[in-house]
């Protein structure tokens, strides 16, 4: 994570070759862990999309169903612009046979259900309340 | 010409057809995103099962990502067309018209 002022680091082809060209295989799977990324946006884009459209208003918190799916849609958008960078640092590493960047993509996608299970039960306890 | 002996020297790991497989998944699921989208907004629907042509192109045209640097081009246009659809998706839900739900009750 910590930040390097690595010449190579700004994603510009040097002058010289820069390292061996990977092991096919990983080049494979690198691009594999894009695409698992980008679905994994695009179910954030669509759970929201049917958080909003698909369920009954709840009782009592008309904003309930906007608060749940407008940050899974935004989120879905992050992820997928950070998976491709994900993806140009691994890709990097690779061809200089250096360790791995770590992804903070795991932990966001923690961080982002948790915060949602949470803000959902804050909505669904708040709609009982007012509905009694 | 005769065949190679080991198909692992073809494709080691089947890491290639592990890869088309994988493409296909990413155009299957845009293609269910744009059913979903469908349901509430024709348009914006029709485009996004669109994009899923696009993908699924993408991964056909341009079937060999080893050799040279991979393909980011085509990586990039994937991951705008996510964020396409994400701001699709984010016009439809602020910019609709309020949703009453599929199961909303009656009355």
């Amino acid at each position: 994570m910590a930040a390097t002022n690595h010449p190579h680091d700004r994603g510009e082809e040097p002058a010289s070759p820069e390292g061996a060209e990977p092991d096919a295989r990983f080049t494979f799977a690198n691009e594999r862990t894009f695409l698992a990324w980008q679905r994994t946006a695009l179910a954030f884009v669509v759970a929201g999309l049917a958080i909003v459209q698909l369920l009954p208003p709840f009782p009592g918190v008309p904003w309930g169903r906007h608060v749940l799916g407008v940050p899974l849609i935004a989120l879905g958008g992050v992820i997928a612009v950070s998976g491709f960078r994900q993806w140009q640092r691994s890709q990097q590493s690779l061809r200089r046979q250096e360790p791995l960047p770590r992804s903070v993509l795991p932990q966001i996608l923690a961080v982002t259900i948790t915060a949602m299970a949470i803000v959902a039960a804050i909505v669904l306890l708040v709609s009982a309340i007012l509905r009694h | 010409m005769a065949p190679p002996e080991d198909l692992e020297d073809l494709d080691p790991g089947r890491a290639r057809e592990r890869t088309g497989l994988a493409w296909t998944r990413t155009a299957i699921a845009f293609g269910a995103v744009g059913a979903a989208v469908l349901k509430t907004n024709i348009a914006a629907g029709l485009t996004v099962v669109g994009l899923s042509v696009v993908i699924w192109t993408v991964s056909r045209f341009f079937p060999d990502p080893a050799g040279s640097d991979v393909r980011p081009r085509q990586l990039l246009l994937v991951t705008m067309t996510v964020v396409a659809v994400a701001l699709v998706a984010l016009a439809v839900v602020l910019l609709g018209h309020p949703s009453s739900g599929v199961h909303a009750p009656k009355g």
